[in-house]
């Protein structure tokens, strides 16, 4: 048997070419040694992977950490960028008044009984009653008390705020009343074309200089008989989120 | 105040006192105080706000006598007007009604139940408006904007009711479950 599988190798080698027993050897072990390298590949990924595990921890809880920091600096920066906008959006007031004081609402009345807020200006800041305040949007309200640190400012929405003001289209005048949510023009002349969307502005007041956007024109109530006409007016300022305003002397 | 206040009836009255201590009340009406001018008004619903000031004052008013009850809706109304701005002593003067009618009604039954609790709220809330608002008109206010405020009121009886049902069912589960 040795000596014909010897025979039979020698006759290959000696015609230079591959001996059918090598041949199939091979074949036959390549099969085998397909599946045993698949899987020594396989684990030694696997054990790889499982050799970088307490590596990758420690970078997870890194980039957990990093990650925290991050959030809570972007949350600032927007809080800052917030209130930068809200100052910036007073500049326009600011400067069109030398006497303007940039304040901020800190209160509200304890039962919600009248539309007021305190500001944190008052006497010592040289406030005096009966000056306008407003914001970037426009006419927020009419100092009310004083305090030597605190004010309070009766807002346009109250049911006792009046307020000389102008349809700013046809300069019309009219009167301006609070009424909670919104704001009540009335004595409007009833030959005055109003539209839905007109500006109503202040008129040159006690309180006001001329020209502070009160609000838009969002219906109009008219009757023939009625001697003047009345209309809806939705406030230019969002009174939900009041919080900087300036105070103009007048 | 109360507490010098206190000293004397008990003297003229010749029983112990044995309601709440009043530093304890005069704490939680800070607390209600505080909360009513800063936090509290951003949940408003139909511009109606919960009373938690109200809430201390009646609560104080049924476990107390009369005398005390009433000083303490003095006091309490009066921080209400000091912060609120233009309502002169309207509120002084409708806290201490509402608490000294509190009180007398509180001593012909036992008021230790949630619903009587929630009832006693209702009309004290409405009482309390229906004099401030007329305290107000008086003072010079227009007249008719407490007409207005009616439905305002009607909510705040509610809010006040489920804030007092609230308050008390946490006092008893978790404050007093918590002490045993």
């Amino acid at each position: 048997m040795t000596a014909l599988i010897a025979l039979i190798q020698l006759s290959a080698a000696r015609g230079i070419r591959t001996s059918p027993l090598t041949s199939l050897t091979a074949d036959f072990t390549s099969l085998f040694e397909l599946v045993v390298g698949t899987a020594t590949s396989e684990l030694r990924s696997q054990v790889r992977e499982a050799a970088s595990v307490p590596h990758l921890w420690g970078e997870n809880a890194l980039l957990r950490a990093e990650n925290r920091r991050l959030s809570a600096e972007n949350s600032r920066t927007q809080a800052m960028l917030a209130a930068y906008s809200a100052e910036q959006a007073l500049q326009p007031v600011i400067d069109e008044s030398a006497r303007a004081i940039p304040s901020r609402v800190i209160g509200f009345p304890p039962e919600n009984e009248l539309e007021v807020a305190t500001i944190d200006r008052g006497a010592r800041s040289h406030v005096s009653r009966d000056d306008g305040v407003l914001n970037g949007d426009g006419v927020v309200g009419r100092i009310i008390q004083i305090t030597p640190f605190t004010s309070r400012v009766l807002l346009i929405t109250d049911y006792t705020s009046t307020i000389p003001a102008v349809v700013q289209r046809g300069h019309w005048w009219c009167i301006v009343k609070g009424n909670l949510n919104s704001l009540h023009l009335e004595y409007v002349s009833q030959d005055a074309h109003l539209r839905i969307g007109d500006r109503v502005v202040t008129g040159e007041a006690r309180s006001f200089h001329s020209g502070a956007l009160i609000g838009r024109i969002v219906r109009i109530e008219r009757t023939d008989a009625g001697l003047y006409q009345t209309a809806v007016v939705r406030p230019a300022v969002e009174f939900g989120s009041l919080d900087r305003v300036v105070i103009v002397p007048k | 105040m109360i507490g010098l206040l206190s000293s004397q009836s008990k003297l003229i009255q010749g029983a112990p006192f044995a309601g709440p201590p009043w530093q304890r009340a005069a704490a939680l009406l800070a607390l209600a105080l505080l909360a009513q001018i800063t936090v509290l008004h951003y949940f408003t619903f139909r511009n109606a706000e919960c009373s938690p000031v109200l809430v201390v004052v009646v609560w104080y008013a049924i476990a107390s006598d009369f005398r005390r009850a009433t000083i303490f809706g003095v006091c309490a109304g009066f921080l209400e007007d000091a912060l609120s701005g233009g309502t002169g002593g309207a509120w002084t003067a409708s806290t201490a009604v509402t608490a000294f009618f509190t009180a007398m009604l509180s001593r012909s039954f036992f008021s230790d139940s949630i619903p009587l609790l929630a009832a006693i709220l209702v009309v004290a809330t409405l009482l309390r408006n229906a004099i401030f608002w007329w305290m107000m008109e008086i003072q010079g206010y227009p007249t008719g904007v407490g007409y207005v405020h009616f439905h305002q009121t009607l909510w705040q009886a509610g809010y006040n009711a489920l804030f007092m049902i609230a308050s008390v069912l946490f006092s008893r589960y978790y404050v007093k479950g918590a002490r045993e």
